[in-house]
């Protein structure tokens, strides 16, 4: 039998209050290296092992106020500085609403912060080579027994004396634990063949899974990002219009284009006035039409009878009177023009007149000029 | 007074040893499945299977299956989000909450209800998940450096929603498997075969049950149940702010947070208490999840079901109080509209039969409480479809006004949900110790050391 | 009767000559501020009349809860909830003068005003000075009714105990808990959100049982730790009881805040003009350090106070914080109350004073003379001695 190195020796006691005494005689006896296994905790084992606070408490503090702040400048950062947008009109750094992912990430970091430093610094955690492992101790504590167990690293360990002690605070099934010395002289070794197997294996599995996903599956219905879609493409033979046939389709006999109705005297205002000549009579229909239209479409600017004063006052600039002399002056062709093509601030209103109510709202403008120098003999 | 008014109920009944506490929890797991567990998972599977096809065509044919419609936007997804998300807050509440409290009688259902937790919040994270058209874009849901230069809306609920759901799944898993690790540690000590060894000396990391570890070990508990309580209300507030910061009437109201919250433990509580029901019978719990812990679960359902009538009030009053037309049609429309079937439903499920566990009597009948488990979280998932579907089929302009009807694929998923959560909850069962071992054997009689009156601070120290 | 080492000490008359002059000193503030300025004593007042009634509406609260849910650590200190409880009495008097200046408070008492606006016109059936009175009054009746059931009827107990005392009183706790809730919702729509009658939010109840919560206990966790430290309480009450005032009180701070801000953020976010100008109001002027002030005041002081394990149960915090509590209680209120007093800007002057002065003296002296010849424990409850060996 090969030398065992010894870990130390445990003693089993059956109810919770000879544990909690056999604790306090354990400690008092001056054992620093020594523990106490139960299957669940205990109320006032640690005070009887006189254990100090856990330190737990700051952890999660620490990790809590990392998480909340690290979560408040990042928002802050990438909504208020790296990429800002205006959302529902709020602040670029609405603080009230970052408060619940604030809240939550504090939350998070300080939960798993706290349990992985707990399980990993505190507890050094995984660890399934531990001596009391798969020991008839281990197997008794788990399950519905008391122990002790004072280890060999102790300064005033002394095996015998240890054994004595233990059976004079009332222990039974003393054992003598061992270190396996499998688990000890364990190397690792970087170059194992199962885990050199085990890498290749896996970077192939992930490197043609990501090829797969990356160049194949990416471009399978449903994932292939909207690529291929159910519409009609203009210079694509239609399914939908039959066989030989494009989306696109050709344009209706007598089809109009849009700009085919240019002004001819764009641009040229004497020669409309020179050339242009209204085609409508002054009759009393022509006339009402002309002033509904005008009423709809000059007025605001024009005012009701064209001298300028109207609602939109101080917001747009004033027109000049339609009564001046320059203007009395003009040929129709000439008020049609402007009507067309607009001048200085107004614009142009042929998208909202045809040209047959254009020329009637010329007789109604030809009209209230009338109107307004009116002589003697109009009356009658 | 006579004695008995005095003495309290033991937490667990019959005085078991630890070793037949053992014994019986590990019994599902060290037993082969039998016929009746094999017809449940059967069952189960097949609801889950009706789901996994449902959500396939979904993804292959689009959102175009279901009947979501304009102005119906939200349905069945989000009511069965709202839902499932409501069902995991009571595991926590167990857990976390009445730990808090220190109420002892949580032990025999805190682990189950924690699993249940876990499942309900799984089968809830699939909804935000699928509803989205193109889930496998999830990804830009979080915060990461991208080629479009873009990032998340940090201000939007549906993104809180994101951040609030994950955490509670990560926080409540890590709460669950805390209790676990010494629990594995009994059953790898058990273990018979040698793989189930293997497998369980992984999963209990070695623990030792040592007291250096359980004092650290305690803290723990008492920091994740201290953070737990928080989140579990942050959750589900926040899932209520999905329509609470809305201007849509009868969904922008300040009392939706605490309302959805006393909802969710309603809710979730019912379920527990259904399972645990038929947990209990099924594997001989019954000493260890007794009639006293159902007792008190139906008085916590009464409890939250009338925090849930009061909102209803409130909402009522302050939809008329306001002034606003919108408000007062809305709740109008509930009531009488072409909707009123559920609305009704909704009411009497919510507030008129539970109030029946005012009586003792019916507190105590198992197969009446059973039943007003189940009419609590029928009327509870009325609650979401009145709330999502009644304002968003009549809102502001009549001329946007139109009903909204489910399709087969919307209850084959909702379906499937079920599926899925209770699916989980059968392998849970087969799986793992569903009664912390750990926690039992800490609160038997006798279990702990007797001390002395410790006066800590007593008459001013 | 239970073997309990309790020898009845009467309360020291210094308790009653504080509360007189507390009393008197704010009483006499009182009189001159409604000489002086009726409007602004009137606003004052409201502040008075709806702290007294947090403490005495909530401690009946309290002693209900306890019964309803069986909880033993509480029932040593159970009599003085009950003691305390008798504030309930002093609400309609502090009401009186507030009935008299109805039309400096409300604005929807201002007839002429109402007719011509849509929106207050349409809640004349809720908001008119007829069935605003009999409201009030029917919740100072319920007051006074529970008072006496759920408190008065515990002092008989102590020498002629009766066996069903216990589950009589359950069951009227159970009747209790929605009367109260209405009660409490009514009178805080009625005397503080009814200030600006525009103004709405289903959660207003809510908000206000969660200041009403924390004020209660922190008046019951002073008496009941004062009086502890002087042996008034026999054997008194230990470490495992304070640990509970603290992680209630910690739990509740919380609680307030989660409400405050659930409120706030709602109607910040929708950003709906007829819902955000009451936060508009209190962000006027010097308004807005009030406002950022509360938040520091009532939730990030006493959270970081008590978030400590070992600060719960520590009784020389849970004082600081429980003082602390009450008066950011009367913050709340202010903040609630004043903005639609005075719009441009916060005032605070002597007569803001009054409300304070007058609720601890009230407090003090009903406590004293109602504590005459009582038991400070309820010696008759057979669950006493379970109470006083509470451990965790």
């Amino acid at each position: 039998m090969e030398n065992k190195i010894i870990y130390g020796v445990t003693g089993i006691f059956d109810t919770p209050d000879e544990i909690i005494s056999a604790a306090k005689q354990v400690k008092s006896s001056g054992f620093e290296r020594f523990d106490v296994h139960s299957p669940y905790p205990i109320h006032g084992m640690p005070k009887a092992m006189r254990l100090g606070a856990s330190p737990l408490g700051y952890f999660a503090l620490v990790f809590g106020l990392t998480g909340a702040f690290a979560a408040f400048a990042l928002m802050t950062y990438l909504m208020g500085y790296d990429y800002p947008l205006i959302i529902s009109g709020k602040p670029f750094i609405p603080i009230p609403a970052f408060i619940p992912v604030t809240f939550e990430v504090t939350v998070l970091l300080a939960s798993v912060g706290t349990v992985l430093a707990m399980l990993f610094l505190l507890f050094k955690l995984p660890n399934n080579s531990h001596p009391l492992h798969d020991t008839d101790y281990m197997k008794k504590v788990s399950s519905n027994k008391f122990g002790v167990c004072i280890e060999a690293k102790d300064e005033k360990f002394n095996e015998a004396e240890v054994i004595e002690f233990l059976k004079s605070i009332g222990a039974k099934d003393i054992e003598v634990i061992y270190y396996d010395n499998e688990a000890l002289n364990f190397k690792v070794n970087i170059f194992e063949w199962m885990f050199v197997a085990f890498l290749v294996v896996s970077a192939l599995v992930v490197s043609g899974a990501t090829y797969i996903v990356l160049n194949k599956l990416m471009f399978a219905p449903p994932f292939n990002w909207m690529m291929e879609q159910h519409r009609l493409d203009a210079q694509v033979e239609s399914k939908f219009f039959g066989k030989g046939n494009f989306s696109m389709r050709v344009a209706p006999a007598g089809t109009v284009s849009r700009n085919s109705n240019q002004f001819k005297f764009s641009g040229q205002p004497e020669l409309a006035d020179a050339k242009l000549i209204n085609p409508l009579i002054p009759t009393e229909e022509n006339l009402r039409k002309g002033m509904k239209k005008y009423d709809i479409y000059c007025s605001p600017c024009h005012g009701y009878y064209g001298i300028g004063d109207a609602r939109l006052n101080g917001q747009f600039p004033n027109p000049p009177s339609l009564h001046s002399e320059k203007v009395r002056n003009w040929g129709d062709g000439h008020i049609f023009y402007v009507i067309t093509e607009g001048q200085n601030s107004m614009p142009s209103y042929s998208s909202q007149l045809t040209n047959e109510e254009k020329w009637a709202i010329v007789l109604y403008v030809r009209a209230l000029q009338r109107a307004m120098n009116a002589k003697e003999e109009d009356v009658k | 007074m006579s004695i008995e008014v005095l003495k309290e109920p033991s937490v667990i009944e019959g005085k078991p040893t630890f070793v037949e506490i053992d014994e019986q929890i590990s019994s599902p797991i060290d037993k082969s499945p039998n016929i009746k567990y094999l017809i449940a998972l059967g069952i189960t599977s097949t609801m889950l299977l009706i789901g996994v096809i449902s959500i396939g065509a979904t993804f292959f044919y689009g959102i175009g299956l279901w009947g979501n419609n304009n102005p119906v936007g939200w349905a069945f997804d989000i009511i069965n989000f709202v839902f499932w998300v409501g069902i995991g807050h009571a595991g926590t509440l167990i857990s976390a909450i009445l730990f808090l409290f220190r109420q002892k009688w949580r032990t025999g259902i805190a682990r189950f209800a924690e699993g249940m937790t876990i499942f309900a919040v799984m089968t809830a994270a699939l909804f935000p998940l699928i509803h989205v058209g193109r889930p496998w874009l999830a990804g830009y849901l979080f915060p990461y450096p991208n080629q479009h230069h873009l990032w998340v809306n940090f201000t939007s609920p549906l993104l809180w929603d994101v951040f609030a759901v994950s955490t509670y799944f990560t926080v409540s898993f890590v709460f669950w498997y805390i209790g676990l690790i010494p629990d594995f540690a009994t059953l790898r000590d058990r273990a018979k075969s040698g793989v189930k060894k293997v497998i369980y000396s992984i999963l209990s990391l070695g623990w030792r049950f040592s007291n250096r570890h359980w004092h650290n070990y305690e803290m723990i508990y008492l920091i994740l149940a201290g953070f737990a309580t928080p989140l579990v209300l942050s959750v589900h507030t926040i899932v209520s702010f999905d329509f609470a910061v809305s201007i849509m009437p009868g969904w922008h109201t300040t009392i939706f947070p605490p309302y959805f919250v006393a909802g969710a433990v309603f809710s979730g509580f019912a379920m527990v208490q259904n399972v645990l029901i038929i947990i209990r019978k099924i594997f001989n719990f019954e000493h260890i999840i007794t009639l006293d812990t159902l007792e008190k679960m139906n008085k916590i359902m009464l409890a939250t079901g009338s925090m849930v009538g009061y909102a209803y009030g409130m909402e009522f009053f302050i939809a008329w109080y306001s002034g606003s037309q919108f408000e007062s049609f809305v709740f109008i429309n509930r009531a009488f509209g072409p909707y009123a079937w559920a609305y009704w439903i909704m009411v009497s499920c919510n507030v008129v039969f539970p109030q029946l566990f005012w009586f003792k009597k019916i507190r105590r009948n198992i197969p009446i409480m059973f039943v007003i488990a189940v009419l609590v979280n029928v009327g509870m998932w009325f609650e979401r479809f009145v709330i999502i579907v009644t304002s968003l089929a009549h809102d502001f302009m009549p001329s946007s006004w139109a009903y909204y009807k489910p399709t087969l694929v919307d209850f084959g998923i909702l379906i499937g949900s079920s599926g899925l959560f209770f699916t989980l909850l059968l392998l849970f069962i087969k799986a793992m110790p569903v009664i912390s071992i750990a926690e039992v054997k800490a609160v038997l009689d006798g279990a702990q050391p007797h001390h002395h009156t410790h006066n800590g601070g007593r008459n001013g120290k | 009767m239970i073997a309990i080492n309790y020898q009845r000490k009467e309360l020291p008359s210094k308790l009653m000559k504080i509360g007189v002059l507390l009393l008197g000193l704010g009483f006499i503030l009182a009189l001159l501020g409604y000489a002086i300025d009726h409007e602004r004593a009137a606003f004052n007042g409201v502040i008075l009349l709806m702290f007294v009634m947090s403490v005495g509406l909530g401690s009946l609260f309290l002693i209900g809860l306890e019964y309803l849910v069986g909880a033993d650590w509480s029932v040593p200190f159970r009599r003085i909830m009950e003691i305390l409880a008798i504030v309930v009495f002093a609400v309609p008097v502090f009401s009186l003068p507030l009935f008299a200046n109805l039309h400096s408070l409300f604005h929807w008492t201002h007839i002429e005003d109402v007719l011509k606006d849509p929106i207050l016109k349409n809640k004349i059936p809720y908001l008119n000075e007829m069935f605003f009175s009999i409201r009030s009054t029917a919740a100072f009746v319920l007051m006074f009714l529970f008072w006496w059931l759920l408190a008065g009827r515990s002092f008989g107990q102590d020498y002629a105990p009766t066996g069903n005392f216990r589950k009589v009183t359950i069951r009227i706790s159970a009747l209790f808990m929605p009367i109260f809730a209405i009660v409490l919702t009514f009178m805080a729509v009625d005397w503080l959100m009814s200030l600006e009658p525009h103004w709405f939010s289903t959660i207003f109840g809510v908000y206000y049982f969660a200041g009403t919560f924390s004020v209660a206990l922190a008046v019951i966790t002073l008496f009941a730790i004062y009086l502890n430290e002087n042996g008034y309480l026999g054997e008194g009450i230990g470490g495992d009881h304070y640990y509970n005032f603290g992680a209630l009180l910690f739990a509740f701070t919380n609680f307030w805040a989660y409400i405050a801000f659930s409120q706030f953020l709602l109607i910040w976010y929708a950003n709906l003009p007829e819902e955000t100008f009451w936060y508009l109001h209190r962000w006027e002027g010097s308004w807005a350090v009030i406002s950022v002030g509360i938040i520091i005041i009532h939730f990030i002081v006493p959270y970081a106070v008590l978030l400590p394990q070992p600060a719960k149960s520590d009784p020389k915090r849970l004082k600081f914080i429980a003082w602390w509590l009450v008066f950011a209680h009367f913050y709340d209120l202010y903040w609630l109350v004043m903005p639609t007093y005075s719009a441009s800007g916060a005032v605070f002057g002597w007569m803001e004073l009054y409300p304070v002065l007058i609720a601890l003296g009230t407090i003090l002296i009903l406590f004293y003379t109602f504590a005459k010849n009582k038991n400070l424990l309820p010696i008759g409850d057979p669950k006493l001695p379970k109470g006083i060996n509470f451990h965790l």
